[in-house]
């Protein structure tokens, strides 16, 4: 059977006037009719380039270098923008990542939809037209779809703004459907479910689907065959459990032993150590021998070209050669956590009680965002408290920190009570020492016109206090050491730095006071996986050698169930569920925490039907 | 504002009231707080060998020998029933010295605004649909020259070309005299002050749409658009353009008064008898009556745009409706 | 998207704002000295660019005059600027209620029409000065730049940075010159750009009218202000000169303007 899409040997190119950088080098692949492929790497590997490659959505910047592209057998390659137009939409679509951005924000949702049937189908009247636009609201799952036809995006919750993004994309019933990191954007609960449509509706109407993914645990239940790109470049591919239990690739293997939940009990995270390579300069050979724990010489002179593993698996990675050593892939550092259990006995830290804080909307309604709340945290545990966006573990945060000044209840530190405001200002120096906060978005959390340096020590320099190391500068240099940083990054702007690497410059901005309570909100929701790792095993270490005490919200929960000792969940403001860690996730008492835990994605292929009871 | 519109508008309206009152009673004291002398322009230089006699006589005649503030409440008083005064320098009723020539400046100023409004759009699109291009760059270049060309200078040099040297058009005045009624006429004096004042102000708002559409196709909806096989064009009108028009009007609106205000240069230049050089004039010469009524009008003008301006934003545009509060918990706990 | 320095522009520029300061070095004769024989003659060997109708030198008067209109330019905007950052930066940082009042007072002092407040300043003044025009253009266009503070203002204090600076102690003082200021600069930038042209423009058509510099203190403004004598006698000279040299700073300027603007405009074209 010809497959439905084909690329052999695509190369695209990007032209950024100085440089050429090749996102996308010698990619071959194929697409049956009715089967879902996934295409998994990290950011900047070039997978999201590949599918708006296919579908000529790139930037003028960008162009197709060689190679070629052939939809049913017809070479689509050299088509011109109004061939292209007939296509789009009608033979291949695309669902994009983010849904707040992906629709017109002043149009409704009716009339975006209706345009996607009207542009195949111009002649079709006004009664037709609504009608299909109902059964496309239907078909996703919404509700009510007469109403929601004359909303806004604005005024709906991002689940329900995807949905409306796959019905657009499904208007003109196409042969291939791209779905470019389609839930990366949305809640737990939510992604599941979007997951779940997206395999019935591909099931129902046989659409070759592509589904970009960063997250292994998402494609393992939802994919047939799984290609692994890293550098532009696919370096193996084949059936879903070929990838996730016999990988051959060395960066498969690495890509898997990242995943939180294969790291449960162990002492650190596993983490590929480096960065991924500038495409404007590809190194020669194997782009990830510098990284590669199992590189051979051959991987740092020429690139290895795909070997057959079976029928359906391929890899491109010198250790198949037939003269190559025969390795067994495994961890050394696999060493067991050792567990602390000190903080059950120590004192008692932070003592949150009957927590309140509302949002005034208007003169009268108010949004209760955190609603009587309480929880303990002790010396030196970590304490994870998740919920999904809206949960108002972030408000939570907040209000320890008295960022927010309405609300009631009752905070106290080490037996100090936060919430008397006379106490709390005679304190305040003593307090803001000792409670430091570390936010998700690091773009925004470091000020983009000052200096590393001066952002590490900008506290010791609004409190007046001498730095221990010296100066200040030495006291940056100690405390960059401190979380991993060089000292190269001393003299540099935050926006001259990586996401993980800014990250860390918030962490240390943390700890130059040595405080006692570090609340980290969403520290690791922007960063990549491997990245994510490497911050995650910062915090252990901190919480080991040098006792810090942490409040940890996130909302990926595998990350939560390997670094916290104990853990909290939050929703609708409300605390539903408190307890250690192992026994909240195996058993979970309140329905709502049953529900996220079910949602959580497994890395293991063909479980997904035992698991769904 | 899911309110009662009768309230909105109510309270707008109100605050429209209260701010022209304030308004008035600041220009009132500013007029009068400047030196310079009133009874110059009622009485020509003859006042200024007035004996001392005389001036008191002629102050009481003219009112202005009491306290400011009785001076603002008698004005008050007979503003209300809609007696504004007398102008000093025309000996007229001040309403019917503006009456006059109203209708001049709101030609000039009025034609060209949907002129500049038109043709900016147009050649906003243009340019943003040939962004970086040749054609592009060109009318850049041309529209950068022509906004750094002060208004009196280009005013001088289109006289000295066309009336002077070529001898084509006229150089002053709206009409010639005994042809007020010849409506060729009343064109051929409008070319000129209308150029300038088009070309005044065109490329500023051509630049102002080029950049905003610039920043909508920048956005992820476009890539969706295109992606459900939209054509260009279609993209272009039906979402970019669409979703920058509310704005658009909120600007128009804001810049009737500048734009109407920035005729008297022109008006001057080319001796155009339109409310512009009679609000210099009246602010020249302490013609208190006729300087309050046009301030009044102009700074009324300019409040009754701004609130234009901004229920347009408030209503029209629906980035601003935030999630529906009838939805499920899920949305309200946002 | 490429952009190119604007060499040219700059270089310009510097030119004729060098001309103007060394005015003296490069004058040929005296600018306020009227050859009353002399008046209304074309550009010629003696007098390279012609004479006015009072009969004073072109070509030294643009010179001597460019940096009157140039200064006042300068300075009009530095006090412009000045007044637009506290008060936009006041207003965005303050509660909702101030904001509000704020606002509304400045609109009520915007309806009040630019052309009554010059003349009356100017009145109270009394004969207008550098100082005293420069000041008055600044005092009726900080409102635009203001706006622009405001704006970001706003925006700027809910970031996350300045939300850590607050929680760990810093003072209002500390964190609008510490962090809001430098974040916002850039995008006043440009408007400060166009404020000097502005005033460039306002200097000049008010000496132009009658308001601004008097005829005897030469400015390229009030060099045009004997325009309407020029047009009878088709001196083009003495209106297209100045005019030209006017026109030329303006837009060396606006180049420069727009080149800082483009550049903090990034993003992939979609369409």
């Amino acid at each position: 059977m010809a497959a439905v899409l084909e690329l052999q040997d695509l190369s695209v190119q990007f032209h950024t006037g100085k440089e050429i950088v090749q996102a996308v080098r010698d990619v071959s692949l194929e697409v049956q009719e009715g089967e879902v492929l996934a295409i998994v790497g990290e950011s900047g590997c070039g997978k999201s380039v590949l599918c708006k490659s296919v579908m000529k959505l790139l930037p003028q910047t960008a162009h197709i270098a060689g190679g070629r592209i052939l939809v049913d057998g017809a070479d689509i390659t050299d088509y011109r923008e109004r061939e292209m137009e007939k296509l789009r939409g009608n033979v291949f679509s695309m669902v994009f990542q983010d849904p707040m951005t992906s629709l017109n924000p002043t149009m409704k949702i009716g009339a975006q939809i209706a345009e996607a049937v009207r542009v195949h189908e111009p002649k079709i009247r006004k009664a037709e037209l609504d009608g299909r636009v109902l059964e496309l609201l239907g078909l996703v799952g919404i509700d009510r779809a007469k109403e929601r036809m004359q909303q806004y995006p604005g005024q709906m919750s991002g689940g329900m703004r995807q949905r409306c993004v796959l019905a657009i994309a499904l208007a003109s019933n196409p042969r291939i459907l791209f779905a470019d990191e389609p839930t990366t954007a949305l809640d737990v609960t939510i992604q599941s479910q979007i997951l779940e449509l997206f395999r019935n509706i591909q099931k129902k109407f046989r659409t070759a689907t592509i589904l970009v993914s960063h997250d292994l645990s998402v494609v393992a239940g939802v994919a047939d065959r799984v290609a692994v790109m890293y550098a532009g470049k696919i370096v193996e591919i084949g059936t879903t459990e070929e990838i996730f239990y016999q990988p051959k690739h060395p960066y498969t293997w690495c890509l898997l032993q990242s995943l939180p939940a294969l790291s449960k009990g162990k002492e650190e995270l596993f983490t590929i150590p480096g960065m991924p390579p500038n495409l404007a300069h590809p190194p020669k050979g194997d782009a990830f021998a510098c990284r590669n724990p199992y590189a051979v010489a051959r991987d740092y002179e020429e690139e290895p070209p795909m070997f057959r593993v079976s029928p359906t698996h391929y890899a491109a990675t010198w250790l198949l050669a037939e003269d190559a050593p025969k390795i067994m892939f495994g961890r050394e550092n696999g060493k067991k956590r050792v567990i602390h259990q000190e903080w059950k006995d120590a004192e008692v830290l932070l003592d949150v009680r009957h927590l309140n804080h509302a949002f005034p909307l208007s003169r009268k309604l108010a949004v209760k965002a955190v609603d009587d709340v309480s929880f303990q945290l002790r010396k030196g545990e970590i304490f994870g408290l998740v919920g999904e966006s809206g949960s108002g573990k972030s408000t939570v945060a907040r209000c320890i920190m008295n960022l927010y000044h309405k609300g009631s209840g009752e905070v106290y530190y080490n037996g100090i009570p936060l919430h008397d405001r006379k106490v709390y200002r005679k304190m305040h120096r003593q307090i803001q020492q000792n409670i430091q906060i570390i936010f998700q978005d690091s773009t925004s959390s470091l000020n983009p016109r000052m200096k590393v340096k001066d952002i590490i020590t900008e506290p010791l320099v609004i409190n007046r206090i001498r730095p221990k190391r010296g100066t200040y500068r030495e006291e940056a240099v100690f405390q960059m050491k401190y979380v991993g940083l060089d000292e190269s990054f001393l003299d540099k702007y935050p926006g001259e730095l990586s996401g993980g690497q800014r990250q860390r410059v918030a962490i240390a901005r943390a700890v130059v006071m040595e405080p006692e309570l570090l609340i980290a909100d969403e520290p690791i929701a922007s960063l990549d996986v491997s990245i994510q790792a490497q911050i995650v095993n910062l915090f252990r270490h901190l919480q080991e050698e040098h006792g810090f005490t942490f409040l940890f919200i996130a909302h990926d929960l595998s990350m939560v169930e390997y670094l916290c000792d104990r853990v909290g969940v939050m929703y609708h403001g409300k605390l539903v569920e408190v307890g250690l860690t192992e026994d909240v996730f195996a058993q979970p008492k309140h329905s709502y925490t049953k529900r996220l835990m079910e949602s959580i994605p497994l890395p293991e292929p063909g479980r997904k039907e035992e698991r769904r009871a | 504002m899911r309110k009662n519109p009768w309230i909105y508008y109510g309270k707008k309206l109100l605050i429209f009231v209260v701010s022209i009152f304030l308004l008035s009673v600041i220009v009132f004291y500013i007029a009068r707080l400047a030196p310079g002398d009133p009874l110059v322009s009622y009485y020509g230089e003859r006042a200024e060998k007035m004996t001392a006699g005389e001036r008191a006589w002629a102050e009481e005649k003219l009112g202005l020998h009491e306290s400011i503030t009785v001076q603002y409440g008698k004005w008050l008083g007979r503003a209300v029933r809609g007696d504004f005064g007398i102008s000093y320098k025309y000996k007229m009723d001040v309403l019917e010295v503006i009456e006059g020539r109203v209708g001049n400046t709101l030609l000039l100023g009025g034609v060209g605004f949907v002129l500049i409004f038109v043709l900016a759009l147009l050649l906003g699109i243009w340019c943003a649909w040939n962004e970086e291009r040749l054609i592009d760059r060109a009318i850049c270049k041309i529209g950068t020259v022509t906004s750094c060309i002060p208004e009196f200078w280009l005013s001088l040099v289109l006289i000295l070309i066309f009336a002077v040297e070529l001898k084509v058009l006229p150089s002053s005045g709206a009409y010639t005299i005994g042809k007020e009624n010849d409506l060729g006429d009343r064109i051929l004096h409008l070319i000129l002050p209308m150029t300038v004042v088009v070309l005044g102000h065109l490329w500023y708002y051509a630049y102002l749409i080029r950049n905003k559409l610039l920043e909508e196709v920048r956005t992820d909806y476009v890539l969706l658009a295109k992606s459900k096989g939209v054509t260009g064009k279609s993209v272009m009108f039906r979402h970019c353009v669409r979703n920058i028009i509310p704005t658009y009007l909120s600007i128009m609106a804001i810049s009737v008064p500048h734009i109407l205000g920035g005729t008297y240069i022109i008006e001057t230049v080319f001796s155009y008898p339109g409310i512009g050089t009679l609000s210099y004039e009246s602010a020249r010469y302490q013609d208190y009556n006729l300087l309050m009524v046009i301030c009044l009008l102009s700074g009324a003008l300019v409040i009754l745009c701004n609130m234009i301006a901004q229920t347009i934003n408030e209503r029209i545009d629906p980035r601003m409706k935030g999630p529906d509060l009838t939805e499920d918990a899920e949305v309200i706990m946002r | 998207m490429k952009q190119k320095k604007p060499i040219i522009s700059s270089v310009l520029l510097g030119l004729i704002i060098l001309g103007c300061i060394g005015c003296r070095f490069i004058m040929t004769k005296d600018p306020t000295y009227m050859d009353l024989a002399n008046y209304s003659h074309a550009p010629n060997g003696e007098f390279l660019f012609g004479t006015d109708t009072m009969g004073r030198d072109i070509f030294s008067m643009i010179w001597y005059g460019g940096r009157i209109s140039l200064s006042i330019g300068f300075l009009a905007t530095a006090i412009s600027t000045a007044i637009a950052i506290v008060f936009g930066a006041v207003s965005g940082y303050a509660p909702r209620w101030l904001d509000e009042i704020l606002m509304r007072l400045t609109e009520i002092f915007l309806s009040v029409p630019e052309l009554l407040i010059i003349i009356l300043l100017q009145a109270v003044i009394g004969k207008a000065t550098i100082w005293s025009l420069a000041f008055v253009i600044g005092i009726t266009s900080w409102t635009g730049i203001a706006k622009i503070v405001r704006t970001e203002v706003i925006q700027l204090k809910n970031s996350e940075y300045v939300l850590a600076a607050r929680s760990m102690g810093g003072s209002f003082f500390y964190i609008l010159i510490r962090h809001l200021t430098p974040n916002f600069i850039s995008s006043i930038m440009f408007m400060v750009v166009m404020n000097v042209r502005g005033a460039i423009v306002a200097e000049s058509t008010l000496s132009f009218m009658g308001l601004g510099l008097p005829l005897e203190v030469v400015s390229w403004g009030s060099m045009l202000s004997l325009a309407d004598q020029a047009l009878l006698n088709g001196a083009w000279w003495i209106i297209l000169i100045p005019g030209a040299f006017l026109v030329t700073t303006l837009m060396c300027v606006t180049n420069l303007g727009n080149y800082l603007r483009i550049r903090n405009n990034q993003g992939v074209r979609n369409l």
